[in-house]
């Protein structure tokens, strides 16, 4: 039994390295002499073992796919790169929290502690095998994130974000555990494979149950990656967090909440049935909404961080129409589409970031005529916008067209058009950036502080892979393709 | 020789290369690589018209390049010429050698303009040359980034909501195009040839059906439509050309160029390649209704061009009209009716080139490009007297325009008529009309500008210089030597347009 779970510990890993990231942080804070001291050891150490983490779960793409821990995790290629995928963000977020002065001096290394702490809970969620393990894994992912929206107890907003992101994400727990309470009532069990296995021969009184449980179980993870109708607080919570926040909740809770929904969709849904009928037409109805309304909304915004918030909403829909699919196809699109949407965002990110603290706030304005005063910026900050709205040569078109493709191989052809039409309107909002910052002169000549050689060398090499994938996204595909889901 | 098609669709990349290494200061050296660049690229493309086979028909039989791509989705980097495409890369070939004479005047920010442009330029021959459907579909969309900065960036006063009017309208089109696309793929089967252009030819989805909400749609008519909408918008035709007067308009006198001599002919050339081959029924069954489109465009683009009061306005309601001969062309479906649309869709390419050069050329003089000023006084007044060789070219430009024998519009218009007469007998005699309302606005033109008294504003301008006159002359010799002998061009579509109307005449 012992030894089964040291060789069970091996495949944690990764995990543990984040761990011990933690906890060795916490120690260096407390124990080490000045501020700046303890700063400059926190950030090393955290990126240290980000990077041990993300080695590590590179070697274990080639793992044998195995279950952990009596079955209650499974490391499988699919979930392993979803954590890669929120690995690279949050060495990005702490990367660029390092350098904002949106994150209070005083507290730059508590902010890299805590991100650690969300990202374990997110890499908990993509390889979840039982209920348990989601809630556990959405709690974690959640309770630290309340922290980090009022991460800038000198703003108001900062604190508003907190209490907002706290309430509904307290609401959305309480029914999720409601609906999980009712599938446990019903099934009499938490195993995903135990689920599975009993959900295909069920009397139709069961399903009557377990319907309405899994919306509820449903309004709990939807709301984790903030879809329509549960995506109220996104924008606000977008706008108040510091924008290395942000750009953390752009990636990591996203991913991880996408990862446990795919899994989910995957393992109990795959026989065909009334179920599959009733969960399949619930995300499709959900993923067209939250793809307009993100969209619709993204329009009219003054801000960029709330336009990039509404738009990574519209991003999420997008992904669900991939996981309505069911097929193989709609698998390896969703991961590649997660791979193209990490970089595109960092880009985007990143350039609102550096500008915003250059220029007081993060006002379309603000972006007026960058190209004269920093032309490489605002030529990636272009690039960044029209692959988000799906403009080729770039990854994210390559990214939707690998989701049209899965969509229509099922003959969705209604959602597809929804899709393309959601493509149009964003383009417009995208592209009203890169007109402000190409075709108007600028409001004044001074550069912005943030943009030293070494962030912008930072910003050129997350750029790299959205023209990189835009083109040569064969070996790509292969590696999405071949992350397949371990049901065990 | 067999990497040929890869060489003229690459120089413009290799020039756009040599840009970033050339310092922004030396304006100089910029404009006169980008000119060899573009003459290289122009020689090529006579290079491929010598050693093309005018005898073979078809893409995918001489200058075939077909490297595997992306092998999930069988996507190949796939290049080929037939008789229809070898005139428009030539037409392109020439005009983007032109425009950059063209663009010597530009002052602000050179090189950006000099890197799009070259950049728009490998787009539009990656469209031509593409016989793979994914590849056409990603030049298709490349081709509107430059497109947006060009006319935003060096466009004229409203040229911001222009720009952004411009790339919505297409992307939209081409989104619609692209789900037909990838529908395509599925239902041929994901096999070796699922996005081969050639392949998908033939009429191989005659009979399958589409359910949508319950509903059974036919497929072809379906995707034809969603392929026509994408390629309607480009052409443009009514009601999807909206678009097209503020591009022009408030586009660099290059870009304009561009636009309506190469940009507007995609559309059309879409038809040819794309929607006609894969749809051959639903093309017939819509023939009739492309034929009263066609003819909406020839009545109401000539119509609209009569009301203008800007020049450039005009021209581009012209080329509304024009394009409108070429869907007519193509709605006959016959012999000489479809060799008369490529025609005009070449010489279209080489008079109204002529006619927005020259209006640029006058606008650097005037800054305005009023016919009547809103004012109500007119803009302009007998150039005739003060630019004597500016007039010539100018009559030369708008003759060509008109259709006049003995010009080059003339051959492809009466093609066009003779091949649509006997299909559609009201609609050729209604568009007759439209000949006739293009003379007289052009001829109306003509009078306000040129004859008259002359206008004080006007006594300062000089006549056009040796620059103007090296790029408008070439476009004179072809304007004059393909009306007389229109040979050339037929000859190399002759085969491929023949093996298009036999595939056609089985539906």
């Amino acid at each position: 039994m012992n030894i089964v779970m040291i060789t069970n510990l091996s495949y944690y890993l990764p995990e543990l390295a984040l761990i011990a990231a933690m906890v060795l942080g916490l120690f260096a804070i407390a124990f080490s002499g000045s501020r700046d001291q303890s700063d400059k050891i926190v950030f090393g150490l955290t990126m240290l073992l980000l990077m041990v983490s993300y080695i590590l779960l590179n070697n274990m793409m080639f793992a044998v796919p195995r279950t952990i821990f009596s079955s209650a995790l499974v490391i499988d290629r699919f979930g392993t790169l979803f954590k890669i995928i929120m690995v690279i963000g949050t060495i990005a977020a702490i990367y660029l929290g390092r350098f904002s002065q949106d994150i209070l001096p005083e507290i730059k290394s508590e902010f890299s502690i805590i991100v650690i702490g969300v990202l374990v809970g997110g890499m908990l969620l993509a390889s979840a095998n039982n209920l348990l393990i989601v809630y556990l894994g959405v709690e974690t992912l959640s309770i630290l994130s309340y922290a980090l929206a009022s991460f800038n107890r000198k703003n108001n907003k900062s604190s508003e974000a907190g209490l907002k992101y706290a309430l509904y994400g307290g609401i959305s727990a309480g029914l999720m555990l409601f609906g999980m309470g009712h599938i446990y009532g019903v099934l009499g069990t938490i195993q995903f494979e135990g689920i599975a296995d009993v959900l295909s021969g069920l009397t139709l009184s069961d399903i009557s149950i377990l319907l309405p449980s899994f919306l509820l179980f449903f309004a709990g993870l939807g709301y984790k990656i903030a879809t329509v109708p549960f995506h109220m607080w996104a924008p606000d919570v977008y706008e108040g967090s510091p924008l290395p926040v942000t750009t953390f909740f752009a990636v990591v809770p996203k991913m991880a909440g996408m990862a446990v929904i795919m899994r989910i969709t995957m393992v109990f849904f795959s026989a065909e049935g009334v179920l599959q009928i009733g969960w399949i037409g619930l995300l499709s109805v959900i993923a067209a909404l939250t793809m307009t309304v993100g969209n619709v909304a993204a329009i009219g915004q003054r801000s960029v961080k709330r336009m990039l918030a509404y738009s990574s909403i519209s991003h999420a829909g997008v992904m669900l129409t991939g996981v309505i699919t069911l097929n193989h196809l709609g698998t390896t699109a969703i991961l590649f589409y997660g791979v193209a949407y990490l970089f595109m965002t960092l880009t985007a990110f990143y350039v609102t970031t550096f500008v915003a603290d250059g220029c007081e706030n993060d006002h379309f304005e603000r972006f007026t005529g960058l190209v004269s005063r920093h032309p490489l910026m605002a030529i990636l900050m272009s690039i960044a916008m029209l692959s988000l709205a799906g403009i080729p040569p770039f990854s994210g078109f390559v990214a939707k067209f690998n989701i049209l493709a899965a969509l229509i191989e099922k003959r969705y052809f209604v959602m597809a058009v929804i899709l393309g039409l959601n493509s149009v309107v964003s383009l417009y909002y995208y592209m009203k950036i890169v007109r402000l910052m190409v075709l108007k002169s600028p409001e004044s000549s001074a550069p912005v502080g943030g943009f030293g050689l070494l962030n912008q060398a930072v910003i050129v090499a997350f750029t790299i892979p959205t023209l990189v994938l835009g083109l040569f996204w064969q070996e790509m595909m292969s590696v999405a393709s071949s992350a397949s889901l371990l049901v065990k | 020789m067999a990497y040929l098609l890869n060489w003229i669709l690459w120089m413009p990349v290799l020039g756009i290369l040599g840009l970033f290494v050339i310092p922004g200061q030396s304006k100089g050296a910029i404009r006169y690589w980008s000119l060899l660049n573009t003459a290289i690229t122009f020689v090529l493309t006579i290079i491929l018209y010598m050693n093309f086979n005018t005898e073979v028909a078809g893409m995918q039989s001489q200058f075939d390049i077909r490297i595997p791509w992306i092998s999930q989705f069988n996507i190949y980097y796939a290049l080929s010429v037939d008789g229809i495409s070898l005139p428009m890369i030539i037409l392109s070939g020439l005009l983007f050698f032109l425009c950059i004479l063209s663009s010597w005047t530009i002052e602000k920010a050179v090189k950006s303009y000099f890197i799009l442009f070259l950049l728009l330029e490998a787009s539009v021959m990656g469209v031509f040359m593409a016989m793979d459907f994914f590849l056409f579909y990603l030049f298709w969309e490349i081709m509107l980034i430059p497109m947006f900065f060009l006319i935003g960036i060096w466009g004229g006063e409203n040229r911001e909501y222009a720009a952004i009017k411009f790339f919505l309208y297409t992307f939209f089109g081409s989104i619609i195009m692209l789900i037909g696309i990838v529908a395509l793929y599925n239902l041929s089967g994901k096999g070796i040839d699922s996005f081969n252009i050639v392949a998908l030819a033939g009429g191989h989805f005659r009979d399958l059906t589409l359910n949508i909400f319950g509903y059974d749609l036919p497929f072809n008519k379906f995707f034809f439509v969603a392929m026509f909408i994408g390629f309607a918008i480009k052409v443009p035709i009514f009601p999807f050309h909206t678009w097209l007067p503020h591009a022009h308009v408030q586009a660099p006198t290059a870009v304009s160029v561009i636009l309506a001599g190469v940009l507007l002919k995609m559309g059309t050339y879409g038809f040819l390649r794309i929607a006609y081959p894969i749809f051959p029924s639903a093309s017939v069954y819509f023939g009739e209704a492309i034929a009263w489109l066609g003819l909406i465009n020839v009545i109401y683009g000539a119509m609209c061009a009569m009301a203008q009061d800007d020049m450039k306005k005009l021209i581009a309601y012209s080329s509304v009209s024009h394009m409108g001969f070429v869907m007519l062309g193509l709605a006959a479906m016959t012999v000489q009716g479809m060799n008369g649309a490529v025609l005009q869709m070449f010489n279209h390419g080489t008079s109204t080139a002529m006619m927005f050069l020259l209006v640029g050329i006058l606008y650097e003089r005037s800054h305005h490009r009023w016919i009547v000023k809103p004012d109500g006084s007119r803009g302009f007044g007998g150039l005739y007297t003060q630019l004597p060789r500016y007039s010539i070219v100018f009559i030369i430009a708008m003759f060509a325009s008109m259709g006049l024998p003995g010009l080059s519009g003339f051959i492809s218009e009466a093609l066009i008529f003779l091949g649509i007469y006997e299909k559609f007998t009201t609609i050729t005699v209604m568009a007759l009309f439209g000949l006739l309302i293009g003379a007289a606005y052009l001829l109306w033109m003509f009078k306000r500008m040129f004859f008259g008294e002359v206008n004080e504003a006007v006594t300062g301008y000089s006549d056009m210089n040796w620059r103007e006159l090296s790029y408008m002359i070439p476009l004179c010799v072809a304007v004059v030597v393909f009306g007389i002998y229109p040979a050339p061009v037929l000859d190399v579509m002759r085969a491929s347009v023949g093996k298009l109307v036999v595939m056609l005449s089985l539906y």
